[in-house]
């Protein structure tokens, strides 16, 4: 096969936002504006090779991208003792989800980390960071899966403690080194566990072979907790609103992208490799009570909450579960090989549901940053009356929380509506719980804005915050409207293909 | 082939055109209004029940614990014990790991 840039794309991914987070320190040994230029470069270019690898999945087909080999497709056994990455519609929309959030949450950085010393790490880090999570989504190795969470964790966690001179940052990233060691160590266990028992790594070769023994089970339960542990799902959500509240304000919803990115793998392994051999039912049914839990627990936690970050935080928790219930509903559907009546609808909204949640949460937790950046505070009692002085920062916020709460007619609206209807016809009290959870949501977000924006102007801030910032924002802004403007478009362009990829359907 | 069920459901092109539509009507019947109003410099102000509104603003701003005090007060004996089970102590969070990991184990054994 001849090198072309096209083929080559799901390496580019990787490989650029690596080579750059190396580049980017020796560019601040010449100028800080030659750092930051680097840094926007390969931040750019990964974010185009995303979107190269996902038009040539939509236009072209799916492909599996073999490390050393020299055919696309794997042929021969051998094929698979090599490292795989699985260029799909699942990966197309999982990368697109984490490139439109770096590429926010990488322009907002400029001027809200402006000041800090040490920025070529900042940004070292951050795109360490992006290269993790894309090879995490695109691999369909387990030994390389686990090298991609461990590059996605270490390099989050020295995100999150970057403002090392706050102790509850630092606080925050050891709490998130732990639960990502604690995570990664089991992550291992369990690979060796299946290495041992069939002396293959890769997704493919794994499904065709297992068995569905004791071994089996208990890799299946470690994978699975370890995932969801990540994805910050109820029980195990404890760490996200820590470390959502006291990471800086720009790295926020990139942390909480890998969190997603973690769910990705999770759905991934559960549909791709695991429910060959396991009941998808039983599969299904535990996804939908880990959803039902953290979507209730995630929301009643919000509602005492003060800091504006945290109750973000609590509400990212509750949306996870969304995605939780909806996909568990679509895998119970799965046991005759077909998705029944509802299930590819469940799943078409559980897809939708996960990017455009990417989207809308990456605005919301940058708004919040711009409010703490403003007034130097993220207490609820403190803040008031912003709109007067922050006038774009409110519309921008008022986009995002409309949009997680679910009003028509926003993304988020579209995508829990295939949940509602969905879920309902697999049980009509699923859907009641969630129509609840979206009200009681509704409510945490008009909170938020009563508090912060509206009522007499208080006198906190000057005004906006810098240009940058607010270009960030309207980004993600731009992204959610044309998102909730034409979701029949990106249901048939990105979340169809996405449920394809999953092998499901041929 | 999947279906692309969300367009036989839901049109926000078509909702947006029907608020705009009812924001025209709405426009039409307020300029039918009172042409003599004419805005002064009372007209508009906030009525506090008679009140003269105080001098220091944010005596008026209602606070982020006092939004929904009573819908927590209301659901305390749920809410409470949910707060206090979040302790912020990272031991705590490796004990769910565990637990969570143990009940899943168990329900796998049984279940598959």
């Amino acid at each position: 096969m001849s090198f072309d840039l096209i083929t080559h794309s799901p390496t580019m991914v990787l490989g650029i936002p690596l080579l750059f987070a190396f580049l980017t320190p020796l560019a601040d040994k010449v100028s800080k504006e030659l750092r930051d230029a680097v840094f926007m470069m390969g931040l750019l270019l990964t974010v185009f090779f995303v979107f190269v690898m996902s038009y040539e999945v939509y236009t072209s087909g799916a492909w599996t991208y073999v490390f050393g080999g020299t055919e696309s497709r794997p042929t021969s056994l051998t094929s698979y003792f090599r490292i795989m990455f699985a260029a799909d519609g699942f990966s197309a929309l999982a990368t697109i989800t984490v490139a439109i959030t770096a590429l926010g949450a990488g322009i907002y950085s400029f001027a809200f980390m402006d000041g800090h010393s040490g920025m070529e790490k900042y940004y070292a880090l951050f795109l360490l960071t992006f290269a993790g999570v894309n090879g995490m989504i695109l691999t369909a190795d387990l030994f390389n899966l686990f090298v991609w969470f461990e590059v996605t964790s270490i390099a989050s966690c020295g995100l999150i403690a970057f403002q090392n001179y706050r102790g509850k940052s630092v606080e925050a990233a050891l709490k998130y080194m732990l639960i990502s060691v604690i995570g990664g160590l089991f992550l291992l266990v369990s690979i060796g566990l299946l290495y041992g028992e069939y002396g293959v790594l890769n997704f493919y070769y794994l499904a065709a072979v297992m068995t569905g023994g004791l071994v089996d089970k208990i890799a299946l339960a470690i994978i699975f907790v370890v995932f969801a542990m990540k994805a910050s799902s109820v029980p195990m959500h404890m760490w996200a609103p820590d470390v959502y509240s006291e990471s800086p304000g720009s790295v926020t919803p990139f942390i909480a992208i890998t969190s997603m990115g973690s769910l990705f793998v999770l759905f991934r392994i559960l549909f791709g490799m695991f429910r060959f051999s396991m009941g998808a039912v039983e599969l299904g049914t535990l996804l939908i009570i880990l959803g039902l839990l953290s979507m209730f627990i995630g929301v009643s936690m919000a509602l005492k909450q003060s800091d504006v970050k945290r109750l973000i935080g609590y509400l990212s928790v509750s949306q996870i579960g969304y995605m939780l219930l909806a996909v568990g509903v679509g895998l119970t559907t799965l046991e005759n090989g077909d998705y029944g009546t509802f299930g590819a609808m469940a799943l078409e909204g559980g897809f939708f549901h996960m990017i455009n949640d990417g989207v809308y949460k990456a605005l919301l937790f940058l708004s919040a940053a711009a409010v703490v950046y403003a007034t130097g505070t993220k207490d609820l009692n403190r803040l008031g009356g912003l709109a007067h002085r922050m006038p774009y920062t409110t519309v921008f916020f008022l986009i995002g929380g409309l949009s997680i709460a679910g009003v028509p007619p926003l993304s988020g609206f579209s995508s829990k509506l295939l949940i509602y209807k969905s879920i309902y016809l697999y049980h009509p009290i699923l859907a009641i719980i969630a129509l609840v959870v979206s009200i009681i949501t509704f409510a945490l977000i008009g909170k938020i804005f009563y508090n912060a924006f509206l009522g007499p102007d208080l006198g906190l801030t000057r005004g906006e915050v810098p240009t940058s910032m607010l270009a960030a924002m309207m980004i993600l802004t731009v992204i959610v409207v044309v998102f909730s403007l034409f979701p029949n478009y990106v249901v048939a362009e990105i979340v169809v293909p996405a449920i394809e990829g999953l092998g499901v359907i041929p | 082939m999947i279906d692309i069920v969300l367009k036989d459901m839901w049109s926000p092109i078509a909702l947006i055109a029907v608020v705009l539509l009812m924001g025209l009507i709405t426009y039409m019947i307020y300029n039918l209004g009172n042409p003599t109003y004419k805005r002064t410099k009372h007209k508009g102000e906030p009525f506090i029940s008679g009140n003269k509104p105080p001098s220091d603003l944010s005596t008026i701003h209602v606070g982020g614990d006092n939004v929904f005090w009573g819908f927590t007060h209301a659901l305390r004996k749920y809410i409470d014990p949910l707060v206090k089970g979040h302790t912020g102590i990272v031991n705590d969070y490796v004990y769910w790991f565990v637990i969570t990991l143990a009940l899943v184990l168990i329900y796998f054994y049984i279940m598959i």
